[in-house]
């Protein structure tokens, strides 16, 4: 009886066209991701992939095209106060952790439940701590940011996204600013929250993980969607010439 | 006096901030320097200047012969203590109108900046004198405006402007990746504000605005024009009674105690920004 709703998309972008000063960044992209799905995107940098991200949570208004999120149609959701019901939905990450360096690690994380959906303290706080366990970081309640190392950081911003208890969380190139040591410590995180049946949103440089994890990839180009599918189609039988080239550029160093 | 007891007193000082040791040498150096342009004028009869001083300096101090702060070096520390909380206050709200999302509310915000912070000092306090009336009447009870309100309501205009920039630029120096996480964290731009970005914001401004301090408490000396019994007024009043022989030290006595005020605030500012920019 859950055959079709399962089979509804939970996001859904249908020909989205978005320009920044007349530049075109995004031209025409359709995507689905179905609930419990892993997405991942990848493409070449300058691609849109950051943009087309962000466009999922309405941090950035889109020129046309429909957004379906959930329930939400998020193009047309103008207003601060329209917004906040569908960001209780979506939570992100980013690639520059963006914790808040004046607070401390269980602060960061109880914020935004206490400020802006009003939740009683208690059980904020209970959340709090199960999920600095999830993320492997009980101990480090009163540390401050600055204190921590990028890894350190880059889970307890998932933590932070985690407490909102939202149906999708988007990874904005969490990685991409690691030390190498420490990527692995995220993504183990990040498998955890995949295999749990999150719905996640993955724009990453790391195409061993998108394959390990991805239900779903897009490969992106000059701001279109080029090709999708499964990642085994995507990495070892990519039909698009730029897609070909892109991987040959991408894998060749871990290869070599 | 030997060269090694200068070396002695000069070595500690080695060991000092750059900010401390310019203190030092400011508060001892300015002093001397004004006792010398005092001896210089009065020569031979430099003693009797000092002694009149001594005589007057109660006077310059609080405006009073007696005990009493309500006028002299006092009134224009009070006056600047509170036209800083008003221009706190108003400085405030025009940076948050600069940033408003209504794009009316913006212009006019910016227009009201770009007035105030354009206006000369001088001119703000001459409009207050012309511009306010002698009191209001509100729902019965009037409220005077004595020259010392219009004083302080006159500083505070073109202040508004100083404090509004060095608050804007206190927002401006938090990264753009603060207001996006908060706004994915379903937070409002009020609220971004207000939990997010001015707690960090204000240890970063606060040099600015100890800096916009010192000078309104400079400018506090252009009350004068208001008939406010501020200290410059105390000293033409007391010149003007015991003959104006002593004019010149009076004005060298006004000046030290300005630069007695307002010198160690710089320092402190200074000293303030070298540590930001270490942590930095």
């Amino acid at each position: 009886m859950n055959v079709i709703r399962q089979q509804a998309p939970l996001i859904e972008l249908i020909d989205v066209h978005k320009a920044f000063d007349g530049t075109e960044v995004l031209k025409g992209v359709s995507m689905q991701v179905r609930k419990g799905e892993t997405a991942c995107i990848i493409g070449p940098s300058g691609s849109g992939k950051s943009t087309l991200l962000r466009c999922l949570n309405g941090l950035i208004p889109v020129d046309s095209g429909a957004i379906r999120v959930g329930s939400f149609a998020v193009e047309q959701l103008k207003r601060d106060r329209d917004l906040v019901p569908l960001r209780h939905q979506v939570s992100m990450v980013f690639q520059q952790y963006n914790l808040f360096p004046h607070r401390t690690v269980l602060e960061n994380i109880m914020m935004a439940p206490l400020q802006v959906l009003r939740q009683p303290r208690d059980e904020v706080r209970k959340r709090a701590l199960d999920l600095l366990a999830r993320v492997r970081l009980t101990g480090k309640e009163s540390a401050y940011p600055a204190q921590l190392s990028g890894g350190q950081q880059q889970r307890v911003a998932i933590a932070r996204a985690l407490a909102m208890q939202p149906a999708i969380i988007l990874f904005d190139e969490v990685t991409a600013a690691l030390d190498p040591e420490m990527v692995s410590e995220v993504l183990a995180v990040i498998r955890d929250l995949s295999r749990d049946g999150m719905t996640c949103v993955l724009v990453t440089h790391e195409m061993r993980f998108a394959e390990e994890v991805a239900d779903v990839v897009f490969f992106t180009d000059r701001g279109t969607i080029v090709e999708s599918g499964a990642p085994a189609d995507i990495f070892h039988a990519p039909c698009d010439e730029r897609l070909r080239s892109f991987l040959g550029k991408v894998l060749a160093p871990t290869a070599a | 006096m030997s060269a090694t007891a200068t070396i002695k007193l000069v070595l500690p000082m080695r060991k000092m901030q750059p900010e401390s040791r310019a203190f030092v040498y400011g508060m001892i150096g300015v002093p001397l320097l004004l006792f010398a342009a005092l001896i210089g004028c009065y020569g031979r009869a430099s003693g009797d200047a000092l002694a009149w001083l001594a005589a007057r300096s109660g006077m310059l101090l609080t405006g009073t012969p007696s005990s009493g702060l309500a006028g002299g070096f006092c009134a224009n520390i009070v006056m600047s203590l509170a036209a800083m909380c008003v221009s706190l206050c108003t400085g405030m709200l025009l940076c948050i109108g600069t940033i408003a999302n209504t794009r009316m509310v913006r212009l006019i915000a910016s227009g009201i900046l770009n007035l105030l912070r354009n206006t000369p000092w001088l001119i703000a306090l001459y409009a207050m004198l012309y511009l306010l009336p002698f009191y209001v009447a509100v729902f019965g009870t009037v409220i005077p405006f004595s020259p010392f309100v219009k004083a302080v309501v006159g500083l505070s205009l073109p202040v508004t402007a100083n404090v509004a920039e060095a608050m804007r630029g206190g927002i401006e120096a938090i990264p753009s990746g603060q207001w996006e996480s908060a706004r994915a964290l379903g937070y409002r731009k009020n609220q971004i504000l207000r939990y997010i970005v001015l707690p960090q914001a204000i240890p970063l401004l606060m040099p600015n605005m100890m800096t916009v301090y010192a000078g309104l408490f400079i400018g506090t000396s252009l009350a004068v024009v208001t008939g406010t019994s501020d200290v410059l007024s105390v000293a033409n009043t007391i010149t003007a009674s015991d003959g104006s022989r002593y004019a010149t030290a009076a004005q060298l006595y006004v000046l030290l105690l300005f630069f007695l005020f307002s010198f160690p605030i710089a320092t402190l500012s200074r000293r303030l920004e070298r540590q930001m920019r270490e942590k930095s």
